[in-house]
């Protein structure tokens, strides 16, 4: 068995994904491991990295051409590495680029190639991935019939585990063909979201349908950014699509531990209160006295949101710009 | 007046009848498909198993899957609720008595008691014969379902849990399978991240065990022509499973309060009280739902049940552990399919309408369809007979069988009680004496959402919950197990926009609150508002003028205990 791993980058640094493949690979025990790494020149800090983590080779091919995320290059530089290198196995750490370049891989080389795999084993000689199945209940074992056998792995399967060591480098100049330079990336984005997500919010605002209405949870939203915390909602209100499924906390929705959860207008359904109800402190505001939420509420207020929510901000933004 | 069946459904069969359109070599190929993993599916597949070890030359034509079984729950006996007393009959003959001693049961029914109840008062009243339980077991249905689908297993089935059988696969005229549902969609259809399309499961037969309002079992009925002379009608039972601190020692059936006896209200109904062991009972409610009173909440009658002076001690002192809804197909003998079988396809079970309502029985039916289908199956492949009258021996195997017996003595009984529930009760009583010879005549049943909805006028509002001993239906529905993905398309037909009454209808029908009457409009009709993951899919919906489809396989209800 000789094995090649393929290394993703960003901002100069190899993806903990590829590594942990990488020292997975090592791990085994079968042989040399070589890698590979494709992108803007120079890779050779790449190289290094690579190396403490158990690389034996270190292929590198670093063009300007290759600076957009593109997989068809890439599967021109593998196939010629596999090719010249005579790699049998091929390993991958699940990303959208990296999903792409193995199926590319694939079908050029005409090799099988298992997905999702959380583990890899040597059984007597045979190499046979570990695949969830079932909703994650069963591991099945799967194999390759095929000569060549590539395997890309779900992120975060395995440990990046240094152990230190050199590797040799080979620079590469891969003649891209034709038909792989067919795709140009027009413009690249990347998503910034404003404020906390409502997993790692300290703070959590979240409405139920006593808000009344979709715009009413501009007053959430008013109330988190004063606090710097983020917005949850209820699933009756992401129902009514008042609010993005994303920001549902419950059973069926996230569940959240933040310091303070502020909860506007909701009942407190036993659907609700499973996904919150670890929040270090509770504090509700509801019109009905007796909605269920005021029983595990830490702080409860019987009143309307849409008196009080506006006075509450008012005094909260004061008292931050006089501090 | 209004009718709920003058605001059908947006739902047409045909949507869901389809020829095979996966590559050939991409289907499934199966020798026997059963769909649902029921008593009648899971007999079936235990009885074939059995008929293979004793053949196994015909195992060999049936390729690498002889008999497959799709279950919509997240495993066999999630979504199975009944009360349960069962008449062992059928397992024995299944399973002899060596095998059928290690089934999971509370044991066989000790006393039995049966009351008229006022709202203060329990009157004991001898048990019509049709009651009588002696030699019946208790059990938990849901957990039989796990039991005997480990004995399928253990006999070559391969089962499929949640994995919904979405479209009836129908080549010339013959049922070919079915296509199984897809998953991962959002709620407006979109294909998400973890979407898997559904997939063409081919079989050379195909049983239709779904249980009560089975999705194609109402697709192929019609397909067919199958409708059978009465409409199917349908009773809805809400139960709960409690630990209690003392021991029940007589099983209990009521009738009477908190429904109304007069004729104009149309409602039948009755409750039960099992023991299961020393420290469990099962307590549930069944409501006719022919009912006229939009305002009638079948779950709300429980909480109030419970609150009776006779039931309340029964529970002093425990603690609910699990709740669940589901309908019972009520129509009897002349409700039953024209034939029970199409060209490839059988029908079997509570789908089929095989329920004894006087006697509150079907399990043992199911069980016994199954295992005559497994047989007629397994005759026609030894013949290697593919023609359209393959199957037609299936018909009269249950026909001439304790089936058809039964159901015929006890085929008007539920007719007389649309004369109200003193007459009723009279004439059910001379007819079961009888066993079925005397006979007041035939009551043509209308279907449940005919009747016109009453003015709403139910005097006292459903009393406010407590958590601990009575409960609302969300955090009932959280006790049935449910965490269904909000996320996916909504499964259930309603018109979106009908009268008030309507709407108040289903707000107040459906146990698992997934309706709320929403926004008035000009036009004298309301929004109805829907929320199809808290279903629990009960089916009571499909009956008062609605219609469910299996939402993604492995959402609903988790029983372990119903």
């Amino acid at each position: 068995m000789s094995v090649l791993v393929f290394l993703e980058h960003h901002d100069g640094e190899l993806t903990k994904g590829s590594l942990g493949v990488l020292a997975h690979a090592v791990a085994l025990g079968d042989g040399d491991v070589s890698a590979v790494a494709v992108g803007r020149g120079p890779l050779t800090v790449l190289a290094a990295a690579a190396g403490k983590f158990g690389a034996a080779k270190v292929y590198i091919a670093a063009d300007d051409s290759f600076e957009a995320p593109l997989p068809q290059p890439r599967v021109d530089v593998l196939h010629e590495v596999v090719r010249t290198g005579g790699y049998d196995t091929v390993l991958f750490s699940n990303s959208v680029l990296a999903a792409d370049v193995a199926a590319g891989l694939a079908a050029r080389l005409d090799a099988g190639l298992n997905w999702d795999l959380v583990d890899l084993v040597l059984d007597n000689g045979t190499l046979v991935g570990k695949r969830p199945a079932l909703q994650d209940s069963v591991l099945v074992d799967v194999g390759w019939r095929s000569s060549h056998r590539l395997a890309l792995f779900r992120s975060g399967s395995f440990d990046a585990v240094a152990t230190g060591g050199e590797a040799r480098v080979e620079d590469l100049s891969v003649q891209v063909q034709e038909h792989s330079r067919g795709a140009r990336i027009v413009s690249q984005r990347l998503q910034l979201n404003e404020g906390p997500s409502i997993e790692d919010a300290e703070v959590i605002v979240a409405g139920g349908i006593g808000l009344g209405a979709a715009e009413n949870f501009a007053l959430a939203e008013d109330l988190a950014a004063v606090l710097g915390g983020a917005v949850g909602a209820t699933r009756a209100v992401v129902y009514k699509g008042w609010y993005p499924h994303s920001a549902q906390v419950g059973q069926t929705g996230k569940t959240v531990t933040p310091k303070l959860y502020i909860a506007l207008g909701i009942s407190g359904a036993v659907q609700h209160k499973v996904g919150m109800q670890n929040s270090k402190v509770i504090v509700a505001i509801n019109k009905d006295p007796n909605a269920p939420i005021f029983e595990f509420s830490d702080l409860a207020v019987v009143g309307d949101v849409h008196t009080i929510l506006p006075e509450l901000i008012e005094l909260l933004r004061a008292r931050k710009s006089s501090s | 007046m209004t009718r709920p069946a003058d605001f059908p459904p947006p739902f047409d069969a045909r949507e869901f009848v389809a020829e095979p359109t996966d590559p050939v070599e991409e289907r499934i190929e199966v020798g026997v498909l059963v769909v649902g993993a029921g008593p009648a599916g899971l007999a079936c597949a235990i009885r074939f198993g059995q008929l293979l070890e004793e053949n196994p030359e015909v195992a060999e034509r049936l390729g690498d899957v002889p008999l497959a079984v799709l279950e919509k729950g997240r495993q066999p006996g999630s979504h199975l609720l009944s009360g349960a007393i069962v008449n062992p009959r059928s397992l024995r003959t299944l399973l002899g008595d060596d095998t059928l001693a290690d089934m999971p049961s509370y044991g066989p029914v000790p006393k039995e008691s049966v009351y008229l109840l006022t709202g203060t008062r329990a009157l004991p009243v001898p048990p019509p014969p049709t009651m009588r339980n002696h030699g019946n077991v208790i059990v938990s249905l849901s957990d039989v379902g796990r039991w005997l689908s480990g004995r399928a297993e253990d006999g070559g089935a391969m089962i499929l849990p949640e994995t919904t059988a979405q479209m009836l696969l129908v080549t010339d005229g013959r049922v070919v399978g079915v296509r199984t549902g897809d998953k991962g969609r959002g709620s407006t259809g979109v294909a998400l991240g973890n979407f898997e399309p559904g997939s063409d499961i081919v079989a050379q037969v195909t049983v239709l065990a779904e249980g009560t309002q089975g999705h194609l079992t109402g697709v192929a009925l019609d397909q067919f022509d199958l409708r059978g002379p009465d409409p199917q009608v349908w009773e809805l039972g809400v139960k709960e499973v409690w630990k209690v601190p003392q021991k029940l020692d007589r099983i209990i059936h009521t009738m009477g309060w908190p429904l109304r006896p007069q004729a104009k209200y149309r409602e039948f109904g009755g409750s039960f009280v099992y023991p299961m062991g020393d420290g469990m009972l099962s307590i549930g409610m069944v409501v006719g739902l022919d009912y006229r009173d939009p305002t009638l909440s079948p779950h709300d009658l429980l909480q109030e049940l419970k609150s009776h002076p006779k039931i309340r001690p029964l529970l002093e002192g425990g603690e609910r552990l699990e709740w669940g809804a589901k309908t019972i197909p009520g129509g009897g003998f002349h409700a039953l399919p024209k034939r029970l079988h199409a060209p490839g396809l059988l029908f079997c079970g509570d789908g089929a309408g095989m329920v004894n309502i006087p006697t509150l029985k079907g399990v043992h039916y199911a069980i016994e369809a199954g295992r005559l289908a497994a047989e007629t199956a397994f005759a026609a492949f030894t013949r290697a007979d593919e023609s359209p009258t393959a199957l037609a021996s299936y018909d009269d195997a249950v026909r001439s069988g304790f089936i058809g017996k039964d159901l015929y003595e006890v085929r008007d009984m539920r007719g007389a009680f649309g004369r109200g529930f003193v007459v009723g009760a009279a004439c059910a009583g001379a007819m079961s004496l009888s066993r079925g010879r005397i006979n007041i005549g035939r009551m043509r049943t209308d279907a449940d959402d005919a009747h016109a909805l009453l003015p709403i006028d139910r005097p006292v509002e459903h009393p406010t919950h407590d958590g601990a001993f009575t409960f609302d239906r969300l955090s009932s529905v959280f006790a049935a197990g449910n965490k269904t993905r909000d996320d996916q398309p909504n499964h259930i037909r309603i018109q979106p926009r009908v009268p008030a009454d309507v709407a108040q209808l289903w707000a107040h029908l459906c146990p698992a609150q997934v309706y709320t009457v929403g926004a008035a409009g000009d036009d004298g009709l309301v929004t109805v508002d829907i929320e199809p993951s808290n279903c629990v899919q009960c089916g009571a919906i499909s009956a008062k003028g609605g219609r469910l489809t299996p939402p993604e396989g492995g959402s609903g209800p988790e029983y372990l205990l119903s």
